[in-house]
């Protein structure tokens, strides 16, 4: 290990020149104070923002989700008042979905992706800073909202008529839909920007059948955001259109069609669960690969049942309607495509499993975590069976039963990786480690809170417990479930109360991580702890699946491209060929602007449809200011090709595999 | 130096990562922090701004929205206008020419629904009028103030108007007068009750107008009371 690692440490420090390295320095360096943290495109940045925000707003939900447990702790209870419990779980569903999960998702991937495969910066780097800002508004507008007694009552997917303008009175169900804009667009950019780094950004030897497998699921989640998106941007623009304008989309007395809007928001809702899920996946393989001392078996099964995930995914949204008189044949269809979708995962899982079988294996914070994602995925999945065959889903539907699956899938096949994840990259972000005692109390913790909280759930949806009541009557029977349950949930909050002791503890007097505690394998973990601004000095080439363990004395780095401005090198879509390199834009107070023109157009299209001419104006001048501000020399050289020595040589070797 | 050091700290890496690599760490944050940063670092943070502003708009506190769940029984009665200025005693009662439900924007939906429920718009339709008055028009008969539609709905008013007095508990009133009022553009647009999920009330379309029989027009005891 030791060995492999001083190989890679060789591979990856030849000669550097100190002036170049202060001249790139300079040239990527981020602007300061305010004004520079506004207009800053560095995607570790960007990202850690993502990430910081986002577990902000988990926090958030988690109290959220306190309070609903501490008003449900026994029955006739009169700490919440009806209306406020309504608003209570509406923003809890949103914030976790929509404010949390899929862009700390997409966080983790917009740091991690330039880093994985070898280049400065991501793709359109000022796309990235305006996705935040605009994410960041718009989980400020929903959060001011809830706190201004506007928030979002009609649960986290507001189905029509309760969110129509005749049951949905006052402007909650538009701040949510217009949250739900804000988010996608983040999203969507988020997607673009790792889709065009993966696929034009890579270094060379770095073809299409070696990209890490994190980097694959980041792309089947941000092809999946593109497809998914859309329609709930679509969905999230017709409802505030029916509630402000009167016009008639979900209206059936006018000719709209109440279905639709269950169409096109789970068309998007149910893609969406796994957009949260395919990059845990990610996570999971990266944390087994490092903590057995071995590639993760099946490279080839796993890439593809990933895309098989992405595609089935779509096939599935039906299932989240088998309560709607929908034809028989297409419930039967849609049973059909859910119980498909447990092949890909379970291929997944057995090759993991196989991994794990045949490694040697480190238990380390970041992999108990995994294995705790084992256990309790696999009771969300067989659950989740359960309820893909349409009658037993007719007796549970919209009870406790549910509650307890989706809570499963999402908690168990994302946040346990997630924190996997914190434990296992935190040493990159801050070059501290965690506490790794803490980190196995705040396991356990976790871990028995959760089955505490949520699995008597399943047996209150059995018993008839229906979900979003406020409260229940004591001769139901479920006192105690619903006991058991608010206690776990207070465990569970422990449990992150110890997460947040053990971060805060481990940034000021944590042991020092160096540039790869762990010994692990892909690129981002070549460079120190936490990553230079440019990232690769030189940036490497790789010639297998696992960079740093195969990496030789003389595997060859790039060199040639400018340290005088932001360049990149731009490589084929398949074998990674060096193209020609590229000058990325640097920073730039524009983004910030456009997103607070884009902002007040949705914010103030609500109560004033002036909101709309003037956000179109506004924006209209802050794209002009965007596009005015060229980089300094040219954008495309592509008659000079990068310099790379022995280049060949890398092509040529094949590897092991 | 400083590549000598750099190169060194990397191979100490390797070697040790517990010992040698918490003195490298410390060593390549000095480095760095000569090199990227030659001008001390001004220490603004954004954040407590972000703070003010937040806690600024958490202490404006909003109604509009506010759902109330207990309210005065029915057979109370808000003293508003009143139809004579001969009291008994001196004593004047209060006068409330405010509409409570007016700033609420689930109050008044429930009135929209309550103007279907007690069968309002059997007479004045849905505000484009029939047997009564139109109501989304800007002519007021009795006056439009939220008082004098209070007085109209529960005292009644000549030539058809019943009264609804006991009849409708008090805060219904309140909400039916603003829904109302809010038919001809009165109450803020932000409160004000969209469309429902029925048909449309338009205008009949052109090939269906009804027509008057000829020569006689509106007959005179169909006008309305001016």
């Amino acid at each position: 290990m030791t060995e492999k690692q001083k190989k890679s440490e060789k591979a990856f420090a030849p000669e550097v020149d100190e002036r170049e390295l202060h001249k790139l320095e300079r040239t990527w360096e981020e602007p300061r104070g305010i004004m520079g943290f506004l207009m800053t495109t560095n995607h570790k940045t960007i990202a850690k923002r993502y990430i910081v925000t986002a577990f902000i707003f988990f926090l958030l939900g988690g109290m959220e989700a306190a309070l609903m447990r501490l008003q449900l702790s026994r029955p006739g209870n009169n700490l919440l008042n009806p209306d406020l419990y309504n608003e209570i779980f509406s923003t809890h569903g949103t914030t976790m979905m929509f404010l949390f999960a899929v862009p700390i998702m997409e966080g983790i991937g917009l740091y991690f992706v330039p880093l994985m495969v070898g280049t400065r910066n991501v793709a359109f780097p000022r796309m990235n800073a305006f996705g935040y800002f605009i994410y960041l508004i718009g989980g400020l507008f929903l959060y001011t909202g809830f706190f201004l007694n506007v928030g979002p009552d009609a649960g986290w997917f507001a189905y029509v008529p309760l969110s129509g303008p005749e049951y949905s009175p006052g402007k909650r169900v538009d701040i949510w839909g217009q949250m739900i804009t804000f988010t996608e667009i983040a999203a969507l950019v988020g997607a673009v920007e790792i889709i065009t780094t993966v696929f034009k950004q890579r270094v060379p030897g770095m073809s299409l059948n070696r990209i890490p497998l994190f980097v694959w699921t980041q792309v089947v989640t941000s092809f999946m955001i593109i497809f998914a998106m859309p329609a709930v941007m679509l969905a999230s623009q017709m409802l505030p259109a029916d509630r402000l304008i009167s016009t008639h989309f979900f209206n059936p007395a006018e000719g709209g069609d109440a279905l639709l809007w269950q169409h096109l928001f789970w068309f998007f809702g149910h893609p969406e669960v796994y957009i949260i899920f395919i990059p845990a996946l990610g996570f999971i393989s990266s944390i087994i690969a490092t903590f057995t001392r071995r590639a993760v078996f099946g490279y080839t099964a796993m890439v593809l049942s990933l895309i098989a995930t992405g595609f089935i995914g779509f096939g599935l949204w039906v299932h989240h309607m088998f309560a709607t008189p929908l034809p028989q044949l297409g419930q039967s269809f849609f049973t059909g495509a859910s119980m498909m979708i447990s092949i890909p995962s379970g291929v997944q899982v057995f090759c993991w499993i196989a991994t794990l079988w045949s490694g040697k294996i480190h238990m380390k914070t970041p992999l108990i975590f995994v294995l705790g994602f084992f256990a309790i995925f696999t009771i969300g999945g067989l659950s989740g069976v359960m309820l893909a065959s349409v009658p037993l889903d007719l007796q549970v539907h919209d009870t406790y039963f549910v509650v307890a699956h989706f809570h499963y899938v999402l908690i168990g096949g994302a946040v346990f990786p997630l924190f996997g994840a914190i434990y296992y990259w935190f040493p990159k972000w801050t070059g501290k480690m965690l506490g790794e005692r803490a980190g196995r109390w705040h396991f356990w913790l976790f871990f028995i809170g959760f089955n505490l909280t949520f699995f008597p759930m399943h047996w209150l949806g059995l018993k008839g417990m229906p979900r979003r009541v406020y409260t229940y009557l004591p001769e139901m029977g479920w006192s105690y479930g619903n006991l058991a349950a608010s206690i776990g949930a207070g465990v569970m909050a422990l449990a992150v109360l110890v997460f947040l002791v053990n971060v805060l503890k481990s940034l000021r007097v944590g042991e020092v991580a160096g540039d790869n505690p762990w010994g692990a394998e892909t690129l981002e973990w070549s460079v120190s702890s936490p990553p230079p601004v440019y990232n690769f000095f030189y940036l490497p080439t790789v010639n297998g699946r696992n960079p740093l363990w195969s990496q030789m004395e003389e595997t060859p780095v790039v060199v040639g491209l400018s340290t005088e401005c932001r360049e990149v090198l731009v490589t084929n879509i398949l074998d990674a060929e060096p193209e020609h390199r590229y000058e990325l834009p640097g920073p730039s107070i524009w983004p910030f602007l456009l997103a607070l023109a884009v902002g007040e157009t949705f914010t103030v299209g609500i109560f004033t449809p002036w909101g709309f001419p003037v956000g179109a104006a506004l924006s209209t001048l802050a794209l002009f200011g965007w596009f005015w501000s060229k980089p300094k020399s040219e954008g495309v050289r592509a008659l000079e090709k990068p310099k790379t020595r022995s280049l060949d040589e890398a092509r040529l070797s094949e590897e092991g595999a | 130096m400083r590549e000598k050091t750099r190169r060194k700290g990397r191979v100490d890496a390797g070697k040790n990562r517990r010992g040698d690599a918490a003195t490298r760490g410390r060593g390549e944050e000095e480095r760095s922090y000569l090199v990227l940063s030659p001008r001390p670092r001004v220490p603004v943070s954004p954040r407590p701004f972000l703070i003010c502003v937040i806690a600024s708009v958490l202490l404006l506190s909003c109604t509009r929205e506010r759902r109330e769940f207990r309210q005065a029984p029915p057979g109370a009665r808000t003293e508003t206008l009143s139809q004579s200025d001969l009291h008994p005693g001196g004593y004047i009662p209060a006068v409330q020419t405010k509409n409570p439900a007016e700033e609420n924007a689930p109050a008044l939906s429930e009135g929209k629904r309550l103007y279907e429920w007690y069968n309002c718009s059997g007479c004045h339709s849905h505000g484009g009028g029939g047997i009564g008055p139109a109501l989304m028009d800007n002519k007021w008969i009795y006056g439009s103030d939220p008082a004098n539609v209070y007085e109209t709905i529960v005292e009644g008013r000549p030539n058809g108007m019943p009264s609804f007095r006991g009849k409708i508990p008090d805060y219904q009133v309140w909400e039916i007068a603003g829904y109302v009022r809010s038919l001809s553009g009165l109450v803020r647009r932000d409160v004000a009750p969209v469309r429902d999920d029925h048909m449309r009330a338009t205008e009949a379309p052109a090939e269906t107008t009804p027509e008057h029989p000829k020569g006689t027009g509106v007959p005179k005891s169909a006008e309305r009371p001016q």
